[in-house]
């Protein structure tokens, strides 16, 4: 076979994304756009009350409006009552209690999205309202805790020991923190269609992460067998983890089946804030031991995580924490315990960083307490206990990839710092106001552009009161899934003529969640193929699993399936052409037909922790990521301007560096966000905030230019020696920013997300 | 949201009427706050008379002073030569509100009476005197980092939200009425009311009175005038506290001065101690503090708004220091 020459836009090229045009114009058909004719809509009924027992439903009044076509409660649920990812302790509908503020407890479809909604409402619940348990720390530790579930509270405890306890440590520092209940704050609500088929099943369209696991949950709760229900993956905006666990799919499902029409479920922006898991709130309590020059000698830690009221992913999310609990530093001697309770606060589950993001934020800020006490720089105390390749984790892991932490930092140390502040200090605060008049902003005076000030816009300052700080951090964060899940992905790649063309079709059921996977599936294909034209098919169930959008695994493990596919193909193209050489690769075809393989790609496998001990080989691969953030910040008025965020990154190989910088760019983000603005405002077990006008997503005027290094250290154990790269930074940011404003104010700041009291009263009390 | 009617008004007096003959009716301006609250529950008209096309639509020179018509864009209004000359604390105000977007569609009556951002009373599952009279206040003992540390009852603590608002009161704004019973008018700050005991009245409107305009008299020193919006995030959320400030300078003493604050009380709150303190004092930062500690005295902040009286204090003195700079 003569293979025409190399393609462009393989891997490694800014292979432009099919859905990026679309989604920028306006016109890409997210799953809130699914329609067709004769569908009805479905709505939710959810609770009131964070904690409280159903004495009684009353359907009646709901079903008597005109245009309700059902009205279903548990009862109607047709198999299993239950569903969840790890344990199947959810309800599908509220069964004679409610265990969180949103919980939903009756679903129906009528043939106007307004008329279901007020069915809905006209839908009569009594409850008798219980005491609801909102304290994780005493959901988890302390025995007289009323329970949320017969079972206990605690839904996973997971220590880590390694070495001994506390011994001859010449420095000791201690800390406690707290991090904020965050939300993952996607723009695409939750929303899907469910469409009855003429076998007694459904072919449901929705936008998910992981759609096989979906259907395992969805089937037997709909008492149907795993082939009878069919799911394609709908246009997803955003999912950060929330979309792991199910929303509307089995509720949508019923009502199909029920009513035998379409049923489509989109939920509004509010309903959303309790559709899906959040990011779990954290207490941590750690003492880290070092020698005098700052050597880490012990470290211990006790890490608290709100489950809320269902497991969903609790227990994998404790698994990170706890393992990840010390961050990227050799230590000997390490006891750490991470728990998860059930509160009746809402469900806590996946969101980017998974676990290893609560961590970091205290570790980092216990490193920079150590650096304080040793009289060391944040940067020489990291690098005097950074690991590397061959180091040792608490859990007894060795990393054997290339993990050139000291050299990261050495390299964000090293660049440049951004320019002086955007204000003239006192005296010549005069300057710069013709820059701001040439803008043609309002007003008359001189001053400089409060865009570039803390306050921004609110134009609380021009530059009195302003003091600037700079902080570092560093996280690790596993990649894939751990813990001895079978985690695999399946590519089908079928190379075929088409207008006379050679053309590869590139198919799975991975979940494009605006990652930029479905332009890397086909980087891979062109490749790997030598064909320039290849077509990513809709990802769906009648291809086997790709598994989960999320951990970071897709390019790993589905680029690993896709890379296979490949290359089996290739082998049968070789092979014909070894026995017909001479023809190019579209005369093969031509003559042989299409060739079509079908491959699973599975990462190197891994052990579950030892519940007693923390130890064993948990991860397949460890990512890191350094941050350096300047602030500006207003200390009277509490107000914080970041200035710039750079960031170091080893990606072990470059797919595509349009997508990559994006990534990073908005892991930082959602960092950034953490330390600064994001928090679901709990009292009671209530959402206060559910909407984005009161919850705070960083605004492009919060969000710095970024300085980025991406390094190609390749991991020898992953295809291409790729390294997952889309959580590592939405951990380093958030310590690194707070570390920051400490610098800036002096403040402890052992809360997260930092708020403009924290810092003002502080100061001017 | 609830089934409802809607009638374009062709003229005010047939808004008034049309809304007077009936208890459940609202005016609609931009919606950008009523439409919010129908589709929470928060609020369910029956009746929707549309304002936002009368012909109310115009800035207006006076007599040195402005005319601003009620459905006035908010952006519109911002954008006003003669605003940002003349009173360039209001058009800062209406910058730092919202977003572009919003304040595209929102007016200029829209804005001085939307409702409070208090969570509890956006949220139809929990007591609240302002929606529901007599249920109960949620706030209390609940989360009250946004709420009242100026003139709150116990019955309620909210804060009113507007930030052009603040700047309106600061600058002895007068609205003016259509009501059923004819036409009035009466200063800005009296509009508003505490909320005593009847926190579900934001303001002393009775139903059927249409805002028709908003009068900003004569006020040459407010030419030098400045808000300052504390707030969580650079752009796009609601002011922590505000203050609007206009300041004339006599050497190095106070002529004059106008000073209203936002976030701190259920109304915009004119600061008339602290303009007592300072008139006829000294520009110099230890006045500012002192008179903004004047102002404060009376505060009674609560277990979640503490850090608000040093804020505000803080926000006051360097919005004052650098007018007094500029004016040197
Ligand atoms: C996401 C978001 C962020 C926001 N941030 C800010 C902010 O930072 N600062 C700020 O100040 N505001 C903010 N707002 C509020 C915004 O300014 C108001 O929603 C807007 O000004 C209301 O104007 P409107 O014309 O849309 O009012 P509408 O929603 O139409 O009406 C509001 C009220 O006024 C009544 N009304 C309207 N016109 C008249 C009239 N002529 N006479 C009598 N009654 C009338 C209506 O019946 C209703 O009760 C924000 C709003 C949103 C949604
Ligand atoms: S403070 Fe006012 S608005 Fe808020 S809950 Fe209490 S009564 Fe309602």
């Amino acid at each position: 076979m003569k293979t025409e020459t190399r393609t462009s836009l393989g891997v490694g090229a800014s292979a432009p994304r099919p859905d990026g045009a679309l989604k920028v114009a306006g016109a890409f058909a997210y799953a809130s756009d699914l329609w067709l004719d004769g569908m009805l809509w479905g709505a939710t009924l959810r609770s009131p009350h964070p904690s409280a027992w159903i004495r009684s439903i009353d359907v009646g009044p709901a079903l008597a409006l005109p245009g309700v076509f059902a009205v279903l409660t548990h009862e109607d649920v047709p198999g299993a009552k239950f569903y969840g990812l790890e344990h199947a302790d959810q309800p599908v509908l509220a069964v004679d209690q409610v265990r969180y503020q949103g919980e939903p407890v009756a679903i129906v479809a009528a043939d106007h999205p307004e008329t279901a909604r007020r069915a809905a409402a006209a839908v009569v619940v009594e409850y008798e309202v219980r005491a609801a348990v909102t304290d994780a720390r005493r959901a988890a530790l302390d025995p007289a805790c009323p329970l949320v579930h017969p079972g206990g509270n605690v839904v996973r405890h997971q220590p880590v020991r390694a070495g001994s306890a506390g011994s001859g440590a010449e420095v000791v520092v201690t800390g406690e923190y707290e991090v904020g209940m965050q939300d993952q704050a996607f723009l695409g609500p939750e929303a899907g269609l469910a469409v009855p088929a003429d076998d007694g099943g459904v072919d449901l369209y929705v936008a998910t992460q992981w759609l096989h696991v979906d259907r395992d949950q969805i089937a037997p709760c709909l008492a149907l067998p795993e082939d009878k229900v069919r799911l394609t993956l709908a246009g997803v905006g955003g999912a950060f983890g929330a979309r792991e666990d199910l929303s509307m799919q089995i509720h949508a499902s019923m009502l199909a089946l029920r009513t035998g029409r379409p049923v489509k479920i989109v939920y509004g922006r509010e309903e959303s804030f309790f559709g899906h898991v959040h990011r779990h709130p954290a207490w941590m309590r750690y003492e880290h031991g070092a020698t005098a020059d700052g050597r880490l000698v012990y470290v211990k830690a006790e890490i608290v995580l709100d489950g809320g009221a269902y497991c969903s992913s609790s227990p994998a999310v404790v698994g990170n924490a706890a393992s990840l609990g010390v961050g990227p530093y050799e230590v000997e001697n390490v006891w750490i315990d991470a728990y998860a309770a059930y509160t009746n606060n809402p469900p806590c589950g996946a969101m980017r960083g998974f676990g290893a993001v609560q961590a970091c934020y205290a570790y980092e800020s216990q490193m920079d307490r150590l650096a304080a006490a040793c009289g060391l720089s944040p940067v020489e105390i990291r690098v005097r206990n950074a690991v590397s390749q061959g180091s040792r984790l608490a859990t007894g892991q060795v990393i054997d990839s290339p993990a050139p932490l000291a050299a990261m930092l050495g390299e964000l140390a090293a660049m440049p710092l951004p320019g002086p502040p955007a204000y003239a200090p006192s005296g010549s605060r005069r300057q710069g106001g013709s820059g701001a008049r040439a803008r043609g902003m309002i007003g008359t005076r001189e001053e400089p552009d409060p865009r570039r000030l803390p306050g921004g816009v609110g134009r609380t300052t021009r530059g009195e009161g302003v003091r600037r700080g700079v902080g570092y951090g560093v996280g690790i964060k596993n990649i894939c899934f751990s813990e001895g899940f079978d985690d695999y992905s399946t590519a089908r790649v079928r190379v075929e003529l088409l207008g006379g063309e050679p053309h590869a079709l590139v198919h799975t059921a991975a979940a494009e969640v605006g990652q930029g996977l479905v332009a890397v599936q086909a980087q891979i294909a062109r490749t790997e193929l030598g064909v320039d034209r290849v077509t990513v098919a809709p990802a769906d169930t009648s291809v086997g699993s790709a598994g989960s959008s999320s951990a970071s695994r897709q390019s790993y493990v589905t680029g690993g399936a896709v890379k296979a596919a490949c290359e089996a193909v290739r082998r049968r193209l070789e092979a014909l052409a070894a026995a017909d050489p001479g023809l190019s690769l579209g005369e093969l075809l031509d003559r042989y037909g299409p060739v079509e393989e079908t491959r699973e790609y599975r990462h190197r496998p891994t052990v579950p922790l030892d519940p007693v001990t923390g130890q064993g080989d948990s991860h397949t691969q460890l990512a890191l990521c350094v941050h350096r953030a300047v602030v500006d910040v207003d200390v009277e008025l509490g107000l914080v301007k970041v200035v710039e965020l750079a960031a170091v990154q080893d990606v072990g190989r470059i797919l595509n560096p349009l997508a990559l910088e994006g990534q990073i760019h908005g892991g930082s983000a959602q960092g950034l966000g953490l330390a600064l603005l994001e928090e679901i405002q709990m009292r009671d077990g209530r959402v206060l905030n559910p909407s984005f006008t009161d919850y705070l997503i960083p605004t492009i005027l919060d969000m710095p230019p970024m300085r980025l290094s991406i390094l190609e250290n390749p991991d020898p154990n992953a295809p291409y020696g790729l390294r997952g790269a889309g959580e590592p930074p939405t951990l380093s940011s958030t310590p690194a920013v707070a570390a920051a404003v400490r610098a800036a104010t002096g403040l402890a700041l052992p809360r997260v997300p930092i708020r403009p009291e924290d810092i003002a009263l502080a100061h001017t009390g | 949201m609830i089934p409802f009617e809607y009638l374009r008004a062709g003229d005010p007096a047939e808004a008034v009427a049309a809304v007077a003959g009936r208890p459940g009716a609202a005016f609609l301006g931009g919606g950008t706050n009523l439409v919010d609250h129908m589709k929470l529950g928060v609020a369910g008209p029956d009746l929707l008379v549309d304002v936002s096309r009368l012909p109310l639509d115009r800035v207006e020179e006076t007599a040195g002073g402005l005319r601003i018509g009620a459905a006035v864009r908010n952006s519109d209004l911002a954008a006003h030569p003669l605003v940002r000359e003349r009173y360039p604390v209001l058009a800062r105000a209406l910058l730092s509100g919202a977003s572009g977007q919003l304040r595209n569609v929102a007016t200029t009556a829209g804005n001085l009476l939307q409702r409070t951002r208090c969570p509890y009373f956006q949220d139809v599952t929990t007591p609240c005197n302002k929606r529901v009279p007599g249920s109960g206040c949620s706030a209390a003992g609940g989360y009250t980092r946004y709420h009242a540390i100026l003139g709150a009852s116990e019955h309620c603590v909210a804060t009113h939200p507007s930030d052009m608002a603040v700047a309106m009161v600061a600058l002895d704004a007068v609205v003016a009425v259509l009501g059923p019973g004819g036409a009035r008018t009466l200063p800005l700050a009296e509009l508003y009311r505490l909320p005593g005991d009847a926190p579900q009245r934001d303001t002393v409107l009775e139903h059927g009175d249409l805002i028709i305009a908003v009068e900003l008299p004569h006020l040459p020193f407010a030419r030098r005038s400045a808000y300052r919006k504390v707030r969580d995030r650079a752009s796009f959320s609601f002011a922590l506290v505000s203050v609007a400030a206009a300041l004339d300078l006599d050497g190095g003493l106070v002529r004059d001065v106008r000073l209203a604050l936002g976030g701190v009380a259920h109304k915009p709150w004119r600061a008339t101690r602290a303009e007592a303190e300072l008139r006829g004092g000294p520009a110099t930062e230890d006045a500012f503090r002192r008179a903004a500690e004047a102002e404060l005295a009376a505060a009674r902040p609560l277990p979640g708004n503490a850090f608000k009286v040093a804020m505000t204090r803080n926000a006051v003195v360097a919005t004052l220091r650098a007018l007094a700079e500029e004016g040197r």
